[in-house]
C-alpha cells in the first residue's frame, strides 16, 4: 500500500510539472494573416509569469506597425521596442495578447510570393484571397476556408510557403475532395477516447455503489440543491440570475447563442466575436463548467448549445 | 481505498501522456488536406507553365514537373491505402518539386510582370486600410471592455472614413487627406483609452508594486545577513523608498523608471527580481 501511495505522489508531481515546463515563453496561440501586399498581421497570446515586472518577446522582424499589447483586465501595456525585441511591462499580468503588423515575413520575386517563418509554436496562417500555394516545406496540420481564403494550421519550426496570385479562385479544388475514410490514427484516438470513457464509467459505477450505501446522508444534501428544469431553453434573465458572477464577455457569448435559437457552432462564435481559437475555446469551456452550455460534435465541429436545465450558484 | 488509488493512477497516466497524444492526433487529423493542397499546386504550376512556355517547356522543368506530378499521384494512392507516413513523404516531395519550378519561373519572368503602378499602389493602400481596420477593431474591443463612451463617436467616424477611403480607392481618387485624418483619429482613440483606464491600471500596478517591494525588502535583509555589498544594499533601500514615495503621489511612470534603476542594483547584489 505504501508503494501505491508513493507511485500516486510521484505521478502527481510529474503531472503537475509538465504544464509548467511549457506554460511560459512560447505563444499559446499564434495567428497570422497575410495581406495582399505581403504585410502580415501577427496575433499572439502568451502566458507570462505574473511574478515578474516585465517580459521580453522576440518579434518576427523589425519593421513593426500598429503594435498593441493587452494584459489582464484589458489593460494596454507599455512596450519598449529595440530592433526585433519588445520589452513589455507586464506588472503582474499572467496572460498577454500581442498584436502587430510586420513587413518582414513575405518576400516577392517576379510574381512569386514567399512567406518564411521560424515559429516557436504551432500557428494558423490566413493567406490572401485568390492566392494559390505552389510550394511549401512543411506539413500542414489543417486547412480550412475562411471568407474564401485558405487558412493553414502549421507546426512550429521553419516554414516556407510559395504562392502566386491567380485570377481563378483556387478554393474549388479544396472543396471537391471529401473525406473518404478515417485513417488508422483516428481509430487509435477513438480507442483512447473510448478507453477514457470506459474508465470514467467504471469509476462512476464504483462511486455510485459506494454512495448507495450512504443514501441517508446524501438525501439530506439533495434538498439543498436548487435545480430548475424546463422543457425549453432557459431565458437570458434566468441564466444571468442563476449565474450572477458571469464575466461580461461570457454574457455576450450567452446572449449570442440565445439569439441564435440556443445553439451556435464554435467557429461562428469565433467569427462573430473576432476571437482567436484558444480564447474562444477557453470561454466555451468556462461556460460548460458553469453548466450553462453543452458541447456536441457536428460535422467535426463543436456545436455549442444552451442547456435546458441549470443549477443555481450557491 | 485500493480502487481509488488505482483509479487515480490510471487518470494520472492518461493526464501525463494525453497532451502528446492530442498533439499527434491533431497533426494528422485530416490527411486529405495534403492531397487538396498538392492538387491545387499541381494545377497552378500547369497554369503557370502554359502561360510562360506554352508547348516549349525546358527539359529541366519538365523533369521536375513529372516528378512532382508523380508524387501527387502517389500521394493519392498512399491515402487510399491509409499509409500516412508515405503520404507525408509524397506531399513534401511534390511540393518541393513545385516550389523549385515556381522559383525557376519567377527568376526568369521579369518581362512577364506587368504590374500597373496605380493598381499596385492601390493594392498596398487597400492592405494598409485592412490592417488599420483590424487595429481599430482591437482598440474598439478594449474600449468596449472598459465602457469608454467618449470613443463611441470616434469609432463611428473612423469606420465612415475607412469606407470613404475605400470608395476613393475604387475610383482612383487621392485619399491621402482622409488617410491622415484617419490616422490622427486612431491616435486620439488610443490616447483616450490610455487616459480612461489610467486610474484602474495605476491601482493594479500599485498593488503589484506593494507586494513586490515587500519581497525585495526581505531579500535585501537576507543579502545583508549573507554579507553582500552594503553600499549597494543601501542604494537599493533608497530606491525602494523613492518608488514608494512616487507611488503614494500617483507618479506611476516615474516609479517605473526608478524601478529600472533598482533592477540594476539588485542584479549587482545578486538578487533575482522575481518574487514568489
Amino acid at each position: 500500500m505504501v508503494k501505491v501511495h508513493l507511485l500516486v505522489a510521484s505521478m502527481i508531481i510529474v503531472a503537475s510539472l509538465l504544464p509548467i515546463q511549457s506554460s511560459f515563453s512560447s505563444p499559446r496561440d499564434l495567428d497570422l494573416i497575410i495581406y495582399p501586399d505581403g504585410s502580415t498581421h501577427v496575433s499572439a497570446e502568451i502566458d507570462v509569469d505574473p511574478f515578474l515586472t516585465d517580459y521580453e518577446v522576440n518579434l518576427f522582424g523589425s519593421t513593426i506597425d500598429n503594435l498593441v499589447v493587452i494584459g489582464d483586465n484589458g489593460f494596454l501595456l507599455d512596450v519598449d521596442i529595440l530592433y526585433d525585441t519588445a520589452l513589455i511591462q507586464t506588472f503582474g499580468s499572467s496572460e498577454i495578447t500581442i498584436e502587430y503588423d510586420i513587413h518582414d515575413l513575405v518576400s516577392k520575386q517576379g510574381r512569386l510570393w514567399t512567406f518564411s517563418l521560424d515559429s516557436p509554436s504551432d500557428f494558423t496562417l490566413l493567406l490572401p484571397k485568390n492566392s494559390a500555394i505552389v510550394g511549401m516545406t512543411n506539413l500542414p496540420l489543417n486547412m480550412e476556408i475562411i471568407n474564401e481564403q485558405n487558412q493553414l494550421t502549421l507546426s512550429s519550426g521553419s516554414t516556407e510557403i510559395d504562392y502566386f496570385f491567380s485570377a481563378n479562385s483556387i478554393s474549388n479544388p479544396i472543396e471537391e475532395i471529401k473525406n473518404e475514410e478515417d485513417n488508422s490514427l483516428n481509430t487509435i484516438i477513438a480507442g483512447i477516447v473510448g478507453g477514457i470513457i470506459a474508465i470514467a464509467l467504471v469509476s462512476i459505477i464504483i462511486i455510485v455503489r459506494k454512495r448507495q450505501k450512504n443514501v441517508e446522508v446524501i438525501d439530506k444534501t439533495i434538498d439543498e440543491i436548487v435545480t430548475i428544469q424546463k422543457n425549453d431553453t432557459l431565458d437570458l434573465e434566468t441564466i444571468f440570475k442563476l449565474k450572477p458572477d458571469l464575466r461580461e464577455d461570457d454574457k455576450e457569448l450567452v446572449k449570442f447563442i440565445f439569439d441564435n435559437n440556443g445553439e451556435s457552432l464554435e467557429s461562428e462564435l469565433r467569427k462573430n466575436f473576432l476571437q482567436p481559437r484558444t480564447t474562444m475555446w477557453r470561454a466555451v469551456k468556462r461556460l460548460e463548467r458553469e453548466g450553462i452550455i453543452e458541447i456536441e460534435k457536428k460535422d467535426l465541429q463543436n456545436l455549442v448549445k444552451l442547456r435546458k436545465n441549470m443549477e443555481e450558484d450557491n | 481505498m485500493k480502487k481509488l488509488a488505482l483509479f487515480a493512477i490510471i487518470v494520472l497516466i492518461f493526464g501525463t501522456i494525453s497532451p502528446s497524444l492530442a498533439n499527434q492526433a491533431y497533426g494528422q487529423n485530416d490527411p486529405n488536406i495534403l492531397l487538396r493542397i498538392a492538387i491545387q499546386a499541381d494545377k497552378q504550376i500547369v497554369n503557370q507553365l502554359d502561360k510562360k512556355y506554352e508547348n516549349e517547356i525546358p527539359n529541366n522543368i519538365n523533369i521536375l514537373y513529372e516528378k512532382g506530378h508523380r508524387a501527387v499521384e502517389s500521394l493519392d494512392k498512399s491515402l487510399s491505402y491509409n499509409d500516412i507516413e508515405k503520404a507525408k513523404q509524397d506531399f513534401l516531395s511534390a511540393m518541393n518539386s513545385f516550389m523549385q519550378i515556381s522559383r525557376i519561373i519567377s527568376q526568369s519572368s521579369e518581362k512577364v510582370i506587368v504590374v500597373n503602378v496605380s493598381q499596385k499602389s492601390n493594392q498596398n493602400l487597400e492592405s494598409k486600410l485592412d490592417r488599420l481596420e483590424k487595429y481599430v477593431k482591437t482598440l474598439e474591443s478594449i474600449s468596449q471592455k472598459h465602457k469608454i463612451k467618449q470613443n463611441d463617436d470616434n469609432f463611428t467616424t473612423v469606420y465612415s472614413l475607412i469606407q470613404d477611403i475605400r470608395n476613393q480607392i475604387k475610383i482612383d481618387e487621392d485619399s491621402s487627406k482622409n488617410l491622415n485624418e484617419l490616422q490622427d483619429l486612431i491616435k486620439s482613440i488610443k490616447n483616450e483609452i490610455r487616459n480612461s483606464i489610467a486610474e484602474k491600471q495605476s491601482n493594479a500596478i500599485k498593488i503589484f508594486f506593494k507586494k513586490f517591494l515587500v519581497q525585495i525588502d526581505q531579500k535585501l535583509m537576507q543579502a545583508k545577513d549573507l554579507g553582500r555589498d552594503q553600499i549597494e544594499i543601501d542604494n537599493a533601500n533608497e530606491l525602494i523608498l523613492e518608488i514608494r514615495e512616487l507611488l503614494s503621489k500617483n507618479q506611476i511612470n516615474d516609479a517605473k523608471k526608478v524601478y529600472s534603476e533598482l533592477k540594476v542594483v539588485l542584479k549587482n547584489i545578486g538578487i533575482s527580481v522575481k518574487i514568489t
